[in-house]
Order: structure tokens, then C-alpha cells, then sequence
């Protein structure tokens, strides 16, 4: 075997490829000890600095078909993506397509696949900037439909969740009229941040007389090494805080059908039956300002310590705060965030969201300060008892003049799609009388 | 069918993409029965229509710029947008000419310094210097360039073989430069003359369409049709905005008629993307 066939060999093998190259990251500065095979391979191939990163994590997949949509107790991947738009559906039976594209093409871009080759002289049906095999990724995305779907245009008026409502505007909030809104959003989840990108491109060359974008954010946390043993931490945001901490037990059934999923119990279309309320705030962080604040200053706003997570009277980020031993706030202040946010009594627990946020950066702004902040996503199956009433407790906080509300909306996810004979929104659709009940 | 299948032929989740997919226009195959020679009269009818644009661009921009330069304001405002429609009408053809574009067309915030910027010439130069600064001071160098790259293209055109991929590609070209660039309002910034641009560049493309559209096949019917359905879309929002003389400003234009003609545009992009493959070019 000569130098060049065993390079031929590695190409050809993924996982020889990935053991060499890791031999090569791990050991490149011991390369005076690597044994002459090693030397002799390294040699084959330049070390091109163009080369792909390597992940073992692209066939990860998440199911799509369910009685609720992926994206939402799924654990939140490290990217994401909320896009927004508007609906143009001139006919019942345009809708119909809408969802039945959206069901199909959601079920194949989470599963991955070889999409179809044409003749070349037409433009490819992939974008391809995954490759000729569409990998999953982990992906998820979920579809959700704002109150204005629900207007004179399409009929579906009175299948209204009963608690949607166009975005309303707190105290604090700077809506920019172009980042508001909607008749449809896709949250796009996934490992990196490019097959979330190939999903949208998918969607939009697919249905672009359907759908036009009206705006879009994307979103990355910090991944962390994993850590034997460890309890699992929060991912930080751009305030440098654990995020999340006070989340309920995605894991849990009996508490996501509690707090997240709309059920038979509540007074809801019935076709709304396991979907949820999406609420999603593009939040500015105003990072120059909140860095030139003293350590104790920013841990008494927020309410938990900023190493560890944990809440200010000590232990660890999932210990739970005892307020009400402290009446007065001179462990934690009354107007601290968390405290706000959940005063850990037991009317509070009707308000508990789950939170799953992207932290974003969008290059600068006209005065030259950093445009980041929090891509806020959470779900509940009371919009009123949900963010509503936790933003209202938040309203005024000390926290306010270091953010500043700027985007979002106000959704509700269509409940999951159950077998391929079903798709997205069949419920809806069906209530609404546009197609009959067999779909 | 031309459309080669691989790997997950037979399975239930292929079926199911290959439907999705065979709901929008791009998988249709390819018409592989169009004869080159097919192809000669209709791309001779685009240079006739080319070559009659090119003279109507001459003559309206002579006016033009002998308003500019008799420092007629009103006139030159009013000539402005009806002089460049006939150059929107051809951009594929124009454009190919990459450097008399860039003199001709080119816009503020394609120059590192903007309007401030000595490459910044043209149409858009002198809509600045009308509309903006509601003048002619300092326009007449920039009305004397015009006029001679308007001529440069003419003559150019004229000894130009036309490619036919780049002429049938043209139609798909034209959708691009609206989605792109134009349906934000920023191409006539300052004049907010756009839908005088937006006709003729819908003009210039179904133009190539219907030139070719013969050659198409029978099978495909459904596309022909699509298009048709949203040039008609086209026509009728920007029917809404039509004056006496002309187009309303862009800013008239709704926020649902906007986002109307912005589905329509960019579902002809996409349509009309397919059309050399269906012709059997590129």
C-alpha cells in the first residue's frame, strides 16, 4: 500500500478518517513520536485548514410524527432559528397545501434523506449546502400561527385559541415594526446553525407563493463540555447568568400536560388539544453597559449568583429559593428578577413557563454598541397565566435598564402530526370546514 | 421523466418528499424535444424588441438630459422615470455590458462613499441631484456621461450575438433584480418612481416568456399556466397604482400589496428559473 492509497482508504472510511484526523489534532505537536504509518498518512494529505469540523452528532434525529410537535420538550440543541411570515392564501385549497407542504417537507428535512436529482440544466431541488445527503442534525421545527391567521382572510375565525392575541406591547418594550408579529413562525432547532439555515432555504423555494418572510433571528448557546458526574447546568446568556434554571421537568409528562400542553380540560377549540402557546421576544441586551456594572450590582438584579448559578442565599443553581424566609429582601431583593419572575409560592406555580432560549448577535448598532441579546422562545398552555402574567410581575424591574424589548410574537403551535395520514393543522382545517373531517 | 431517483426509491418517505416536491414547478422534466434551430426565431423577435427599446432609451434620454442640462427642474423630474423604463425593460441585455451598467444604473450604496462617491453616475446620480436637492447645479457632466453610455450600449447591442440561454434566462433575471433590490423601494430612492421600474421590468420578462412559450410542451400546461396566473396577479396590483401619466410613488403602495407582489415575484423567479432547463439550455 502506497502513501496515496492509504489516503484513499481514510476518504473512503469516515471513521479511519476521523481517528487519523484526531491523531493528528491530539498529537500534532508530538509529531516526532507518531510511528512511520502515521507520518507517512499525515503526508498524503496537506493539512488543509479549509477541512470540515468533524461532529459524530449529525445522524442525531428527532421523531416527527407525535401528538406534539418536536422542538418544544425536546432538549434545546446548540442553534436556532425563529422565523416569521405572512400568509398568502387566496383559497381554502392554497391552505391545504400550505400545510400538507410544510407537514411533508418538516417530516423529511427532521428524518434526512437523498432529495431528488433533476436533469442539470434545472436549477437542484437541494440547496446542497449540507451535502447530496441531507443529514438530521437533531433538527426540529415547529410551526405555529399567530392570531392574525386567524382573521377575516382565512375563514378560520372562530377556531381561534381562545387566549391568542397579537403581541401587546409592556412597559419597557421598543417594538420595531419590522421584527413583530406574524401569521406563521418556524422555530428551527439543531446541532449547528447550517441545517437550521438549509431547512428555511428548503421551505422557502418550496412554497414561496404561500409564504414571505417578514423577519427572522437566529440563535446559538454555549456548548459545554460534558462532565462526568456533574449535575447538568443551564446554558448562559449574554448577561453571562444561567438561563433557565427555574425550568419545569421536560421529562416529565404529568407536568407538561400541567403547564405546556393545551388539554381536554381547558376551554379550548377542541382541535387545539395538544398544541401550546408560543410566545417568542427578541430582547436586546445592552452587554457594554451591564459589563460595567459591579459583580454584586448584576447578582442582586438577577436574584442567583453568576458562577455557580445558584440562588443568593447559596447551594447550587437548582436549589430552590426560600423567599419566603426572607420577607424583607435582604438576601434576595424583592425586585430581583427570579424573585419576580417566580415568587416560588403556590399561586405562582399556575404561571410556570418553559423557557427555551437562543442567545443572538446581530453586528452593531449605529452608535457602535454590540446589537445582542436573547432570542426568548417559551411555551404554556395559558398565555394569560403564562408569560402574560409573568411579564406583568417583571414590569418595572431594575433588570429593565439593561434590556429592551424589541421583537417577537405571540403564537400558537398546532399540535403534532400523528402518522402520514396526518399533517399539520388537519384539526384546524377540519373544524374550520374547510376540508372534511377524513381530511 | 427525466428525474433520476436514488437510493430510497419504493419507500413511503421518498413518496411522500418526491409529493411535496411535485407540487411546485421544479420538478417538471425537461422538454428534451426543443431543437436548437427552434430556438433562432424567437431569440431574432427578442433582438427586434431589444433593439426598438435601445432607440426609445436614446431618444428619451436625449430629452432628458437636454432638460438636465437647460436646468428645466420640472421637465427633467418628469422625464426621469419614464426615460428609464425602457432600460429596465432590457437589463439582461444591458447588463451584460457590466461596466456601461454600473455607469448607467448603478446606485448610491453600490460606491464606498454614497452619493458623495466620484464613481456614483447616471440615472440615479441625477435623480439625487433633481429629486433630492431639487436641482440641476453640477448635473450637466453627469448628463453628458449618460447620454454617451446610452449610445455606447446602443451601439454595442447592436453588434451583440444574442446568447440564447442568457436571453431565455432573462425572464428569471428580471424577477431576481424586483426580489432582490426593488421591492423594498430602493432602487428610485429618492424619486419613489419604483413601479414605473417594477412594469417594465415585468414587462421585459414576460416579454421573453411569451416569446418562448411556444416551444413548450404540452406537459407543461400546469406551468404555462402558473405564470400566466401570476403575471396577471402583477397586473392587477400594479393596475391599482396607475395615473394618467404614470405610477402613483412607492410609498402609496400597501403593505399587502407589497407583500402580494412579493410572493408573485418571487414565485416567477422561481418558475421562471426552470425555464432554460425546459428548453434545453444551460
Amino acid at each position: 500500500m502506497t502513501p496515496r492509497d492509504r489516503g484513499t482508504v481514510n476518504r473512503a472510511s469516515p471513521l479511519a478518517g476521523l481517528d487519523r484526523r484526531q491523531l493528528l489534532l491530539g498529537l500534532g505537536a508530538a509529531a516526532g513520536t507518531l510511528t512511520a504509518a502515521g507520518t507517512a498518512a499525515a503526508a498524503t494529505e496537506p493539512d488543509n485548514v479549509a477541512r470540515a469540523p468533524l461532529s459524530d452528532q449529525t445522524q442525531q434525529r428527532q421523531a416527527f410524527y407525535g401528538v406534539h410537535q418536536a422542538g418544544i420538550v425536546t432538549p434545546r440543541p446548540a442553534t436556532g432559528i425563529v422565523a416569521s411570515f405572512d400568509v398568502l392564501a387566496p383559497m381554502p385549497e392554497d391552505l391545504v397545501r400550505l400545510f400538507r407542504t410544510l407537514t411533508t417537507r418538516c417530516a423529511f428535512l427532521m428524518q434526512g434523506g437523498t432529495p431528488p436529482e433533476l436533469d442539470p440544466r434545472f436549477p437542484p431541488v437541494d440547496s446542497g449546502l449540507l451535502g447530496p445527503v441531507v443529514f438530521p442534525d437533531n433538527l426540529t421545527i415547529t410551526v405555529s400561527l399567530g392570531a392574525s391567521m386567524f382573521d377575516q382572510r382565512f375563514g378560520l375565525g372562530e377556531q381561534k385559541p381562545r387566549r391568542l392575541l397579537r403581541m401587546i406591547r409592556f412597559p419597557n418594550d421598543a417594538p420595531d415594526a419590522a421584527r413583530c408579529h406574524g401569521d406563521l413562525s418556524l422555530q428551527f432547532c439543531a446541532n449547528t446553525a447550517d441545517t437550521n439555515i438549509h431547512a428555511l432555504r428548503d421551505i422557502l423555494k418550496t412554497i414561496p407563493d404561500l409564504l414571505v418572510l417578514r423577519w427572522m433571528q437566529e440563535g446559538s448557546v454555549p456548548a459545554l463540555p460534558p462532565q462526568a458526574g456533574a449535575t447538568p447546568e443551564s446554558a448562559r446568556n449574554f448577561l453571562g447568568f444561567r438561563d433557565g434554571s427555574a425550568n419545569p421537568d421536560a421529562g416529565d409528562p404529568a407536568t407538561m400536560d400541567a403547564m405546556v400542553w393545551v388539554g381536554a380540560g381547558q376551554d379550548e377549540p377542541e382541535w387545539a388539544r395538544g398544541g401550546s402557546y408560543q410566545v417568542v421576544r427578541i430582547i436586546r441586551n445592552f452587554v457594554e453597559r451591564w459589563d460595567r456594572t459591579p459583580l454584586r450590582e448584576q447578582e442582586r438584579i438577577i436574584g442567583r449568583q453568576k458562577a455557580s448559578g445558584a440562588p443568593l442565599s447559596g447551594g447550587y443553581e437548582g436549589d430552590i429559593p426560600d423567599f419566603a424566609a426572607d420577607p424583607k429582601g435582604e438576601i434576595t431583593p424583592l425586585d430581583a428578577h427570579i424573585r419576580l419572575a417566580n415568587p416560588r409560592t403556590k399561586e405562582a406555580r399556575k404561571n410556570l413557563i418553559l423557557r427555551r432560549p437562543f442567545n443572538y448577535s446581530n453586528g452593531i448598532t449605529k452608535a457602535g454598541q454590540l446589537d445582542q441579546g436573547l432570542l426568548f422562545i417559551a411555551y404554556q398552555n395559558d398565555l394569560d397565566r403564562g408569560f402574560i402574567a409573568v411579564q406583568q410581575r417583571l414590569d418595572g424591574e431594575p433588570l429593565e435598564e439593561y434590556i429592551k424589548p424589541v421583537g417577537g410574537g405571540f403564537f400558537f403551535t398546532l399540535p403534532g402530526v400523528v402518522d402520514d395520514t396526518d399533517f399539520l393543522g388537519r384539526g384546524l382545517l377540519a373544524a374550520a370546514g374547510l376540508i372534511d373531517a377524513n381530511g | 421523466m427525466q428525474i433520476r431517483l436514488s437510493r430510497d426509491i419504493g419507500s413511503a418517505a421518498f413518496i411522500a418528499i418526491a409529493c411535496a416536491f411535485a407540487n411546485t414547478a421544479i420538478l417538471v422534466p425537461a422538454n428534451a424535444a426543443v431543437e436548437p434551430r427552434a430556438l433562432v426565431a424567437p431569440v431574432a423577435d427578442y433582438k427586434i424588441y431589444v433593439t426598438g427599446k435601445v432607440r426609445e432609451l436614446v431618444t428619451d434620454t436625449r430629452a432628458f438630459t437636454d432638460a438636465v442640462k437647460a436646468g428645466d427642474v420640472a421637465k427633467a423630474k418628469a422625464l426621469f422615470a419614464p426615460t428609464r423604463t425602457s432600460y429596465e425593460a432590457i437589463e439582461p441585455i444591458a447588463e451584460l455590458f457590466s461596466d456601461l451598467d454600473a455607469a448607467i444604473d448603478s446606485r448610491a450604496d453600490d460606491h464606498e462613499q454614497a452619493e458623495k462617491d466620484s464613481g456614483f453616475t447616471g440615472f440615479h446620480r441625477i435623480e439625487y441631484g433633481l429629486f433630492e436637492q431639487n436641482s440641476t447645479a453640477g448635473l450637466a457632466p453627469y448628463a453628458d456621461k449618460l447620454m454617451a453610455d446610452v449610445l455606447e450600449l446602443q451601439k454595442r447591442i447592436a453588434s451583440l450575438t444574442f446568447p440564447p440561454d442568457k436571453v431565455v434566462g432573462g425572464a428569471a433575471v428580471l424577477m431576481e433584480e424586483v426580489a432582490a433590490t426593488k421591492i423594498s423601494g430602493e432602487e428610485d430612492r429618492y424619486s419613489h418612481t419604483d413601479l414605473w421600474d417594477f412594469q417594465a421590468n415585468f414587462d421585459g420578462s414576460r416579454k421573453i416568456f411569451e416569446l418562448f412559450r411556444p416551444l413548450l410542451g404540452t406537459d407543461d400546461r400546469a406551468f404555462v399556466e402558473k405564470v400566466e396566473a401570476n403575471f396577471a396577479t402583477v397586473d392587477k396590483i400594479l393596475a391599482k397604482y396607475k395615473t394618467a401619466d404614470g405610477f402613483q410613488t412607492y410609498d402609496k403602495l400597501t403593505d399587502a400589496d407589497r407583500k402580494v407582489l412579493s410572493a408573485a415575484v418571487n414565485t416567477l423567479a422561481e418558475d421562471l428559473s426552470t425555464l432554460r432547463g425546459k428548453l434545453g439550455l444551460g
